[in-house]
């Protein structure tokens, strides 16, 4: 199929592209906009090294096609620091010990904070539970999830969305 | 150790964090060249055939494609490490299902698909040798009908299809037999997993004008990358540069070639940069899993539980290639061993060709396979000898100043300290709390490895410090390990330090990330280099200052004398820049052998172990009465490190390398039929999630080795040594079901428990 154009707003910015309606969401990140801090692994949803936000939404950036994300919001591993003020997730990874190899965790940070806005109360089963689309075979998850959980105690009262 | 130190010894979050979780840290997976084109490889179906006849000028005439090349288009060299058996592409003969029969560059990831699909072959199946026994009945075809030819280590036992047995001899082991009160015979299996690591394995290649290639790959050893890259493209070592950006986990996956050839042959043929990067079904199907293993044990004990003789044999599915077998199967023998004291010993590990993927090294390669068996035989035994597990066991490990299998003399062993502590955390005295829930343990020993590091280190002309070294970050954190060597040694912080890695053009030598040995090797090189850094640092501020180099001192990034009089490093680095080609410094280390008796072994690749760990795993869990499945409550390691260099990024690696020993344990499994790969994606071949992994506690017991730094030993491996034996002796503690058949499945449980009356 003739490639269409495709504004897309990510991180907060409009990127127009032009692309063939097949390519996902993940090749236009990586390829067409140099984002490559998504990660690239099984293509096929199972992994999540991929993850990104639609619409506050954690999803497979390789199931996604491009075209589908006219006129929603994505969010990627790159628009989640602001200037050198590291997201609170990123630093708890950090201060927690939850990186090794790190090609797990930009979709793991972003799984991570879909789940820690819509949860009123997190605890360690949603968090697992929420993270369990995403492999990671360094960590065990346990520091990870330490790093999530610590990340939700020390957020503001009121700060998740909760439910709409 | 004193606790004197300020930097080794404390939690300090790693170097390369802030890039991994924001995004900014480039991995192989993610490099990209100007104009490159993308590489994809035409794989066999076929387990065996002869392969008659490749077209490849449809395909090349496809719009997009700017090369395909078959075996036609490389030299005719076979390469390997111990047996050089491999050859790029199959020339004649194919030998598994998965390998590689052309390859193509195109423009897109696409075209070069559509161009695979166009590439015409015709084979002549021929009846595949499909497991270990096959490969050795009487009259079993050759997988190599050249064998014998084929330039080997002189050391090897080769026969036929065994491409080495690696052997222990130890006293008499018959006459063990004869005293011993009663003698167990057991048969463990198990079969292949995946290193499973998140990147996919990927290299970017260019060629330049002067026929120089650079590589950009993943590998965890570009200095053996760049030599076997040299054999195959037949260029001097010198053309070949093998560059490490970030790598998304190895665990012995990354170690031999595996797409940086492809990627330096399409990109000469083409004249572009070409990248190609693997798919989960070539991981599952063509990489370098774990290999299946059959383990016998007959081991003689006395009444009163010590063990007196132990043959045991270990046969490795090395697939078509030798690749990492005939080392592993060495490695397996002192497995076989187990920490434990034996007067007589025959143990024999021999690595066999089949046709399958050339099994590799995967994190402590043989060591779950043999530990399985050893340690479950070992509850086996205490059990038949009513006697308690543990205290069997406390009974015959090794301890400090006693012999190894192959004698050499084992000290710092923390072996009954960490006995002791995982069987307290976990509550061994209660070992059967509940119906269907029971507690296991296990227990074991590793080397670290030994080899060559080299570091250079300068210092900046702001004071802080450059390290350059061979070694790669494969995400273990042992860089931040050894720079925090260097920062205590040269009295800097942490922070002061800036890491250079993995150029085989301009960083030093290093025997690379395997075998638990970058933080160890590399921190002693780092120690190397302070001391002469130090010294270079205390005579240059000498002159300057006009004292005696016996009145300063170095802290803190300054050199003071006594009558305060003082020079920053920063000052006294711009001064030999000025003056004398900067500060810097060269620091080296290579582990000193380890004595061990040499009449003992033969075919052995790897005789003794250096530093050896020790560790003891315990674990609670409960198996579903109807079901079978297995519910882990609680996981204990406790682990001797000898000196925790970064507590955190150790209990890093002892939770990460438990959650993979418990996929092997319970869920883990390449599936076979005639040959082909049944489970090739990441739904059916299934490890474990944050839902699956229990929290593991970890225990560090600290028993200095003599040689690493501060006292360190080798810690990546080890805790995915103990998980499937633990989880083997907790489900037979439950249940009383002993499965001896890895994967542990709900449906091995359910179906082994004894009929329930109706």
């Amino acid at each position: 199929m003739a490639p269409v154009p495709v504004r897309l707003t990510i991180n907060g910015q409009a990127h127009d592209v032009v692309v063939e309606p097949r390519r996902t969401l993940l090749e236009v990140l990586r390829t067409d906009l140099g984002l490559t801090g998504t990660k690239e692994n099984c293509l096929e949803a199972e992994c999540g090294v991929c993850t990104v936000l639609l619409d506050d939404l954690a999803v497979n950036a390789c199931i996604v096609l491009a075209v589908q994300c006219r006129g929603r919001a994505v969010v990627t591993i790159e628009g989640l620091a602001a200037g050198d003020d590291l997201h609170p997730l990123q630093r708890a990874f950090i201060d927690h010990g939850a990186v090794q190899c790190g090609y797990c965790i930009p979709g793991m940070i972003l799984a991570a904070k879909a789940y820690l806005d819509e949860s009123v109360e997190p605890d360690e089963a949603g968090v697992r539970q929420a993270l369990a689309g995403n492999l990671c075979r360094c960590t065990g998850y346990q520091k990870i999830v330490e790093a999530v959980l610590s990340a939700a105690r020390a957020r503001p009262a009121g700060a998740a969305a909760g439910p709409p | 150790m004193s606790g004197a130190t300020r930097v080794v010894g404390r939690s300090l979050p790693r170097m390369d964090a802030p890039g991994k979780v924001t995004g900014t840290a480039i991995y192989a997976a993610d490099f990209a060249l100007p104009g490159m084109l993308h590489g994809k490889v035409l794989r066999s179906r076929e387990p065996h055939a002869r392969l008659l006849r490749i077209d490849v000028s449809r395909a090349a005439g496809l719009p997009g494609v700017r090369a395909v090349i078959t075996a036609a288009d490389v030299a005719d060299v076979r390469y390997g490490g111990s047996v050089k058996d491999e050859e790029v592409f199959a020339r004649e003969r194919i030998r598994f299902a998965g390998q590689p029969l052309a390859a193509v560059a195109a423009t897109s990831p696409e075209a070069a698909a559509a161009a695979l699909a166009a590439i015409e072959i015709v084979v002549e199946p021929l009846p595949a040798i499909l497991d270990v026994a096959a490969a050795l009945a009487p009259g079993a075809p050759l997988v190599h009908e050249g064998w014998a030819d084929y330039v080997a280590l002189p050391i090897l036992h080769r026969e036929r299809n065994v491409c080495n047995r690696a052997r222990i001899v130890v006293g008499d082991v018959e006459r063990g037999f004869v005293e011993s009160d009663r003698v167990f015979e057991h048969r463990f299996t198990t079969r292949s997993v995946h290193q499973g690591y998140t990147e996919p394995r990927a290299a970017v290649a260019h060629w330049d004008s002067a026929g120089h290639v650079s590589v950009w790959s993943n590998t965890q050893l570009p200095f053996e990358i760049q030599g076997t890259l040299s054999e195959i493209l037949q260029v001097p070592s010198s053309g070949v540069r093998v560059i490490v950006p970030g790598v998304g986990g190895g665990f012995g996956g990354k170690l031999r070639v595996g797409v940086e050839h492809f990627a330096a042959l399409l990109a000469r043929k083409t004249g572009r940069a070409v990248k190609v990067m693997t798919t989960s079904e070539e991981e599952l199907t063509a990489a370098y899993a774990r290999q299946p293993a059959i383990v016998e044990l007959r081991t003689g004990v006395t009444r009163d539980g010590r063990i007196l003789a132990r043959e045991g044999r270990l046969w490795f599915d090395t697939g078509a290639f030798a690749g990492s077998g005939p080392g592993v199967a060495s490695v397996a023998t002192l497995m076989l061993a187990g920490p434990y004291r034996i007067p007589n010993l025959l143990l024999e590990g021999y690595a066999v060709y089949t046709n399958k993927t050339n099994f590799g090294s995967f994190r402590a390669p043989s060591g779950p396979q043999a530990n399985f068996a050893v340690e479950s035989q070992t509850d086996i035994i205490a059990d038949a000898l009513g006697l308690d597990p543990l205290e069997f066991r406390l009974r015959n490990i090794v301890r400090e100043g006693e012999e190894g299998p192959t004698g050499q003399v084992l000290t710092a062993v923390g072996l009954e300290e960490c006995l002791r502590k995982a069987a307290a955390a976990i509550g061994w005295a209660e070992r059967r709390p509940a119906p269907g829930r029971g507690k296991g343990i296990a227990c074991g020993w590793w080397t670290t490895t030994g080899g060559s590091s080299g570091v250079y280190v300068k210092i900046n002309p702001d004071g802080t410090v450059a390290l350059n070294t061979g070694a790669a970050e494969i995400g273990t954190a042992a860089l931040t390990g050894a720079a925090q060597v260097l920062a205590e040694d040269l009295g800097v912080e942490l922070a002061d330090i800036h890491v250079v890695s993995a150029d085989t053009l301009s960083t030093p030598f290093d025997f690379g990330a395997q075998g638990s040995r970058t933080a160890f090797a590399v921190g002693n090189a780092c120690r190397a280099a302070a001391a002469d850094l130090t010294r270079q640092v205390l005579t240059l501020a000498a002159r300057h200052l006009g004292v005696e180099e016996s009145a300063l001192q170095m802290q803190g990034g300054v050199v003071t004398a006594g009558e305060g009089r003082r020079a920053t490093l920063a000052e006294l680095a711009r001064l030999s820049q000025a003056s004398g080609g900067g500060l810097i410094a060269h620091g080296t280390f290579v582990a000193p052998p380890t004595p061990y008796d040499t009449k003992r072994v033969e075919g052995h690749v790897y005789p003794a172990f250096h530093s050896p760990s020790f560790h003891a795993h315990a674990v609670d869990l409960s198996v579903d009465a109807v079901t079978g499945e297995v519910s882990v409550h609680r996981y204990v390691v406790a682990q001797d490190v000898g000196f925790a260099m970064n507590p955190t990024y150790i209990e890093g690696q002892i939770e990460g390398g438990v959650a993979q020993g418990l996929g092997q344990a319970l869920s883990e499994e390449i599936l076979y039929e005639d040959g082909r790969v049944l489970n090739a994606n990441l739904t059916d071949y299934k490890m474990p999630t944050a839902v699956d992994v229990p929290r593991v506690e970890s225990i560090l017991v600290q028993h200095p080795s003599l040689v690493g730094p501060f006292g360190a030993k080798g810690v990546g491996e080890p805790p995915n040594i103990e998980p499937p034996a633990a989880v083997a002796n907790a489900v037979a503690s439950a249940t009383g079901v002993r499965i001896t058949d890895l994967p542990i499945t709900a449906e091995k449980i359910a179906l082994a428990r004894p009929e329930r009356p109706a």
